[in-house]
């Protein structure tokens, strides 16, 4: 039994009792990697990582290192495989120390007593998980989180090549959280074999090389971070929906959930606003229209606009051009379509140079009535202009035509409500 | 660590020294050398048989006490737990009322002994099953027999008298070949259990633990079961149901040395031992012989109170 261990699952069924949580797994994990398993509460994740261990009756093939794990006997399987549980009873007051060593009990007889090789090993796991200083304290005095990692340092005192880890960070901050996966990743780096039940999609995606996904007890994908944290596996599994994104610094995948709930109600969503902006003055403006419910457009966006992004990750209709190229004429003339269609347009204040001053020659034709201007206070309308003195004396003119300026959100929101009744009155 | 082999080496020598001290006291006088006629007799023909029974049944007592705490995962646990008193009740009343008396030992053995197979096998049939549902079944067994006790009594007529007094516990009648035998029992289930001491260890946190730290955990709690029912089973034999010791001198061994079995295990067999032998002591020296089941009630339910109250105050 030298060398690293790998883990075969083939056909795995798991549950209690007569209800199956498992269904026809099938998956292997080589040495050297660290998987995580994700998926929504009662996907049967736990269950999977508790039939791995063997503590819940399983059916099927469950190989450890091509060896069917029932044959193991438990001392063997103590040695080959550890296990984090998401928490333990406490009822005895052990000291943090007492509680570590136990992970030796299989290695000596019960005949004698631990070695000083056990005690080694044992404050190194202390300091490995930083509780080292809790080492005589009583467990029942112990915090959630450092009750967490007196659970981890025990695991890591087993010296297993093969790590199952519940949830090993739900009751952990932020900076443990990193630790304790770091040194996760680290010891997949030095061969061994983690498995880790996930909630936290980004903590997952951030130290993994291969997520699992499951549902109802199925694998639904299995593959790099990446390729599983998409949008569309992301609702379809927990029915949630969420942006993702490379990110910059760490190159890893994350995800963030968007808010689908509105706080306003249906009746809203009749009004179409049309929100003219334009390097990324619009992004929190849309994200909040959005929230409220209202029947969301957005003008001409460059497709490496923030506001573009924005658009495309809400869901909202816009007509997008290259990057630093002349406004095709056709898109104009959309523009000038959706004018004509919205109940209210909004003119976010963004920068406007030669490239885009057509948008705002085009929008002097529109009925400045049903036009609201959002300066934001403290701005000047003179530094949006980048077109020699010509686009502020545009702004001016609008804000002279009888439209509606606002400085805030909220006044936005006002002059919409304002809007409303009329629009729901009027026979069309 | 530190405190545990000085706690023990204390232990056993006041262990020695209360069975000497308490063999000469009593009733009759107290006395290293009486002249008194018949002095002899009461020393050594009822004396030491009663303090060594004492001994070794409170010993039994408090080590099945200290491995059902830790296998049930709860420290309010008892030895009785599971229905051995009643089981044992059962027997020896039956023995009181049908049989004018005799061999009630041997039928109160077998009723603890039952009880305890009666409840393996109506919670153990499934193979792998829960400590919870072992101790619910426990304790329906231990009602479903203590209502049969309570039939007995009510139709027993003038062994009524003989049944309470059983039932309250006490070393009237013991010989020195009971001694013998509860020592032959202690002495081989006592080390069984103290060199599980690491197993119960994983088990008090959990089978599951237990098992993932390379424990056979399902193994390890029948033989714990197993071991405890025949410690429970031979002091029951003896002395009827004693309360309180099984359950209280595991939680002052905690108190002083913490919860590791390896240490708590042998040195609840000596202040169980002790305690028994001072309660006993007691029991016949002041108080005219009452049960000394009555004396460990009286001392051990306050101070349980006062010990409820003090994990009150540190949770």
């Amino acid at each position: 039994m030298t060398g690293p261990l790998s883990i075969t699952a083939e056909n795995h069924h798991a549950g209690y009792g007569m209800q199956e949580i498992v269904k026809s797994i099938s998956c292997s994990f080589s040495p050297g990697t660290f998987t995580g398993i994700i998926g929504p509460n009662g996907s049967g994740k736990t269950t999977l990582l508790r039939a791995f261990s063997r503590v819940i009756p399983a059916s099927g093939i469950l190989e450890l290192n091509g060896r069917e794990i029932h044959n193991y006997t438990p001392a063997e399987l103590g040695i080959a495989l550890g296990f984090v549980p998401q928490d333990e009873e406490r009822p005895f007051s052990y000291t943090v120390l007492q509680v570590v060593l136990m992970a030796r009990y299989t290695r000596t007889s019960r005949f004698s007593s631990l070695t000083p090789v056990d005690y080694a090993r044992c404050h190194a796991a202390l300091e490995e998980t930083g509780i080292a200083h809790l080492e005589n304290r009583s467990i029942r005095a112990l915090s959630g989180g450092e009750w967490q990692r007196v659970l981890i340092a025990r695991a890591l005192a087993q010296e297993t090549k093969v790590l199952l880890l519940d949830e090993p960070t739900s009751h952990l901050d932020l900076t443990h959280q990193s630790d304790v996966l770091s040194l996760m990743r680290d010891l997949a780096g030095s061969g061994s074999t983690i498995i880790g039940v996930f909630h936290d999609l980004n903590l997952a995606a951030l130290f993994c090389d291969r997520l699992i996904m499951i549902r109802n007890g199925q694998i639904v994908a299995d593959d790099t971070p990446s390729r599983v944290l998409t949008p569309g596996k992301i609702r379809d599994v927990y029915g949630a929906d969420v942006i993702t994104s490379v990110h910059p610094a760490t190159g890893r995948t994350f995800l963030m959930p968007l808010a689908v709930t509105t706080d306003r109600i249906a009746p809203d969503n009749t009004l179409n606003v049309l929100v003219i902006s334009g390097g990324g003055s619009g992004t929190d403006l849309l994200h909040f229209l959005s929230r409220k419910g209202f029947s969301l457009t957005a003008g001409i966006l460059a497709t490496t606009d923030n506001d573009y992004l924005t658009a495309k990750e809400l869901g909202i209709p816009c007509i997008p051009i290259l990057p630093f190229s002349q406004i095709p004429a056709h898109s104009l003339k959309k523009l000038r379509s959706l004018f004509f269609r919205a109940d209210r347009i909004i003119l976010s204040m963004h920068p406007v140079g030669t490239g885009n001053l057509p948008v705002l020659l085009a929008l002097r034709e529109a009925d400045p009535a049903r036009i609201i201007v959002h300066l934001p206070e403290g701005r000047d309308i003179l530094s949006y202009d980048f077109a020699k003195g010509v686009a502020a004396a545009h702004f001016q003119d609008l804000c002279t035509a009888g439209t509606q300026c606002t400085g805030s959100f909220n006044g936005i929101l006002k002059l919409l409500d304002t809007a409303l009744p009329k629009i729901l009155q009027s026979p069309e | 660590m530190t405190r545990t082999i000085p706690l023990i080496i204390c232990l056993a020598v006041t262990s020695v020294l209360t069975i000497i001290i308490c063999t000469f006291t009593g009733p009759a006088g107290f006395g290293f050398v009486s002249t008194a006629p018949g002095a002899a007799d009461i020393v050594g023909g009822i004396r030491l048989p009663r303090v060594l029974a004492a001994f070794f049944v409170g010993a039994s007592l408090a080590v099945a006490g200290a491995a059902m705490q830790s296998l049930f995962r709860n420290p309010m646990a008892d030895p009785y737990i599971l229905g051995t008193s009643s089981g044992g009740a059962l027997g020896a009343s039956f023995a009181i009322v049908f049989l004018g008396g005799v061999f009630v030992p041997v039928f109160a053995w077998i009723g603890a002994v039952g009880a305890i197979l009666i409840v393996w096998s109506i919670a153990g049939r499934r193979g792998m099953i829960s400590v919870e549902t072992l101790l619910l079944t426990g304790i329906a067994v231990s009602f479903f027999f203590s209502a049969l006790v309570s039939f007995l009594i009510a139709i027993a007529g003038q062994n009524v008298h003989q049944i309470i007094f059983w039932l309250m516990g006490g070393f009237w009648n013991v010989s020195l070949p009971d001694a013998f035998l509860a020592a032959g029992i202690l002495v081989p289930a006592g080390a069984l259990l103290f060199f599980m001491g690491r197993d119960l260890n994983a088990l008090s946190l959990g089978e599951e633990t237990a098992a993932h730290l390379g424990i056979d955990a399902t193994r390890v709690r029948w033989t714990v079961l197993g071991g405890s029912t025949l410690l429970v089973a031979s002091a029951v034999s003896i002395a009827g149901s004693i309360g309180f010791i099984g359950l209280v001198t595991p939680h002052i061994v905690r108190m002083l040395i913490g919860p590791d079995n390896r240490v708590v295990i042998p040195a609840s067999i000596l202040a169980g031992g002790i305690l028994l032998v001072l309660s006993d002591t007691l029991a016949r020296t002041f108080f005219s012989d009452l049960p000394v089941g009555i004396i460990t009630a009286f001392i051990g339910a306050p101070f349980f109170i006062w010990l409820i109250h003090q994990r009150e105050i540190a949770a």
